[in-house]
């Protein structure tokens, strides 16, 4: 008769899998090199210990232990996907004693968070900030063009913001856009479950689509490419455009009307004949009780920009318009953004987004194991989402409290040698153009950058 | 990821060559029979299904989990991992890839403690032996086996698809959904691409309904002798099936399938 076997497995398999597997620690150094630490776990900066390369790798220690549902996500999609403007899944790592999960990327040594921080940072100490003048457009070229490989792949990001948008530093990627923190990404064809049921609450709140706020069930591309119109009105002003207080953020209800009152009093309140679905959103009730659209009269996008300088005739506002339409139907798609006149227009996006010229950034700092840094993971441990929303807020914060000397990213941006630009035409997204001769302008806006606490430091996101 | 099977892991690399799964199961093979060996995994591959339908999950759940189990074993002697601990370790890693929301632990071993007691007592005397520490365990041996593979295709979609081109019939789309379903007990998932086992079924399903669709497979350009060794494998099913009852023999193929062995003692 059969009885049950009391071993589960196979001693024999068990060594020899273990003789296999290869263990991180084994393979890389990267004590003491930790550059970011959040929500989604501990993100090393680390080498190969054989010295069989000299490259920089990114090593993620996912938080908590085991494979939760966002990191079988993560492994399942990355594994799957390749882009040159997605993030590149090397390895997964098992550690078997301590059920920790860690994943081997190429290092990204900047982000769009950082560098949108040093932009604002700069205009506040009015300190010029030396780039090149398509930089902005190579990188929404390169955001789209990643996120049109994800959607033609019937995938969708859902947690698209600034700190997600990686840029390689110096290598043979230099420049290069690289989407990052799949976590959250899905697969949208045939879901299983209504969309909205599995997180109640993921993309942050300011890159939010408003059909999102009005409680749209089912993500959809066009709510990426309504993150990405944000990104895009942030990288020209260096100010959130849908910026906005959040204390309550933890609410599973998406509902959120000081989001929409932000949303209205830069876009005005939309028509119906703009949208003429909005009356089928499951929160439109809600709407019409709150708000008054009397209030919202005189506000519209070309007056919110025109106020940061982008002229409403310039081809960068007519994209952005389009990017950020509040009717999810009417927005374009990513390759519709991608054939935009925008984009025809010198300067041409360049491969390497800096085109060549020096990267007036900080590179990543490491993060110490210090006292405040531990009470602040205990912190975050018990309020993650406050956490990141404080992190959010910063910026602002920060902007009020502006000291001209006080400027945390070391590097003096003003004394950066001027170059000058390509002759019009000449670029083209293949050729990436080396020249003494790139005309760099300085960028408007930005965050200002006082009121640095160490905090700050690990409360970034990688 | 429905846009790029050719891109794809499960084309690339998880579509083996029959060659190759008989050299694999040569230890296997050399214990059990080959019926035998397909007995045991259409044993399995019901206490796949029975766990999932208990759980709720929707058929490709189940399917992903059923391809990962058949994955694992294609690589590996039964006696590597007990199948009774690999069948509900799949259920669990299957269910997050295919975002139907995290089976709680507790629930899934109520779940397999019911399961095995109430409708495979034929098979199994004792109660489920497992913990979850068992499961989270086997759950990363079974993850560096697939290579971290985890996206399947399943035909359920190109079936649709094809069915929907064909006219929409609901009978045959019926019958031809519950033979995708069947062929999961065979090894055509592990050898041929969803599409050509969605016109597979189709096809068996037409001889079954005596529908005459010639003119369509011939206009569908795919590789005719390919879904012919897919019928093939299903024909193959179905007859050893007649001819087999699994409550009766299910208990002493159990007890001769190779099983893990301790530590040598010294």
């Amino acid at each position: 008769m059969h009885t049950m076997s009391a071993l589960m497995m196979d001693y024999e398999f068990k060594v020899k899998t273990q003789n296999e597997r290869v263990k991180v620690e084994d393979l890389f150094e990267y004590e003491g090199c930790k550059v970011g630490r959040g929500t989604y776990g501990h993100v090393y900066k680390g080498r190969r210990k054989d010295g069989s390369d000299n490259r920089d790798y990114a090593l993620k220690q996912i938080e908590g232990t085991g494979l939760s549902m966002s990191a079988c996500r993560e492994i399942a999609l990355l594994r799957e996907l390749k882009h040159s403007n997605v993030i590149n899944l090397i390895r997964v790592f098992l550690s078997h004693n301590d059920r920790k999960v860690w994943l081997l990327f190429d290092f990204a040594e900047h982000d769009l968070w950082h560098i949108i921080k040093f932009h604002r940072a700069a205009k506040a100490n009015k300190k010029p900030v030396m780039v090149p003048k398509g930089m902005v457009k190579s990188l929404l070229y390169q955001i789209l063009d990643g996120i049109h490989y994800l959607h033609s792949n019937w995938v969708l990001h859902r947690d698209l913001k600034p700190a997600n948008i990686l840029v390689m530093g110096e290598g043979p990627e230099r420049g290069r856009v690289k989407i990052a923190d799949m976590g959250f990404a899905r697969l949208f064809n045939a879901p299983l479950k209504p969309l909205a049921d599995l997180d109640p609450v993921v993309v942050t709140f300011w890159y939010r689509a408003p059909e999102l706020l009005l409680g749209a069930r089912h993500y959809t591309k066009a709510i990426d490419i309504w993150a990405i119109g944000c990104i895009f009105a942030e990288l020209l002003t260096s100010e959130p455009i849908f910026h906005c207080r959040q204390e309550d953020i933890k609410t599973s209800n998406p509902y959120h009307h000081d989001q929409l009152d932000r949303i209205f009093n830069v876009m005005g309140f939309p028509h119906e004949k703009d949208w003429e679905d909005i009356r089928k959103m499951p929160e439109h009730p809600t709407l019409l009780k709150d708000f008054k659209k009397s209030n919202y009269a005189s506000c519209s996008l070309i007056k919110y920009m025109d106020r940061h300088k982008i002229k409403p005739d310039s081809k960068a506002f007519h994209l952005l318009q389009r990017l950020l339409l509040m009717d999810p139907n009417k927005r374009i798609t990513s390759e519709q953004a991608m054939q935009d006149a925008y984009f025809t227009e010198d300067p041409l996006p360049t491969q390497d987004v800096f085109a060549g010229c020096p990267i007036p950034y900080p590179k990543r700092e490491f993060l110490t194991d210090d006292d405040q840094e531990e009470k602040t993971e205990n912190k975050r441990q018990a309020q993650p989402q406050q956490q990141q929303a404080q992190q959010q807020q910063q910026p602002q914060q920060q902007q009020q409290q502006a000291q001209p000397n006080n400027n945390d990213n070391h590097g003096n941006p003003s004394k950066r040698p001027r170059l000058v630009g390509p002759h019009p035409g000449q670029v083209n997204t293949q050729v990436v153009p080396i020249t003494s001769q790139q005309e760099f302008h300085q960028q408007q806006m930005m965050y200002s950058n006082t009121n640095q606490q160490q905090q700050q430091n690990f409360q970034q996101r990688f | 990821m429905a846009g790029n099977f050719w891109q794809s892991s499960h084309h690339q690399q998880w579509l083996l060559d029959k060659q190759d799964l008989i050299r694999e199961r040569q230890h296997d093979l050399s214990i059990l029979t080959e019926d035998e060996y397909q007995k045991i995994f259409i044993f399995f591959a019901s206490v796949i299904q029975t766990l999932g339908e208990q759980l709720k999950l929707r058929q490709q759940v189940i399917a992903t989990a059923t391809v990962y189990f058949k994955r694992f074993y294609a690589r590996n002697s039964l006696k590597c991992i007990d199948p009774l601990l690999l069948a509900p370790t799949c259920i669990f890693l299957a269910s997050k890839v295919e975002e139907f929301g995290v089976i709680s632990n507790s629930r899934l071993l109520t779940t397999c403690q019911q399961v095995i007691k109430n409708k495979f007592s034929y098979a199994y005397t004792q109660e489920f032996p497992y913990r979850t520490n068992h499961i989270l365990e086997c759950e990363f041996y079974l993850l560096e086996n697939l290579d971290c593979c985890l996206i399947v295709y399943q035909p359920y979609r190109p079936l649709l698809q094809l069915v929907q081109d064909l006219g929409n019939e609901d009978q045959l789309f019926t019958l031809a959904w519950r033979i995708v379903n069947d062929s999961l007990r065979t090894d055509v998932c592990l050898l041929y691409p969803p599409y050509q086992i969605a016109i597979g079924c189709i096809q068996f399903a037409c001889v079954i309904l005596q529908k005459d669709h010639k003119v369509w497979f011939a206009e569908l350009n795919v590789d005719i002798e390919k879904i012919q060794e897919i019928c093939r494998y299903i024909i193959n099913l179905y007859e050893l099936w007649k001819q087999y009852d699994e409550k009766k023999e299910i208990q002493g193929l159990l007890a001769k399938m190779p099983k893990p062995k301790p530590a040598p003692q010294r």
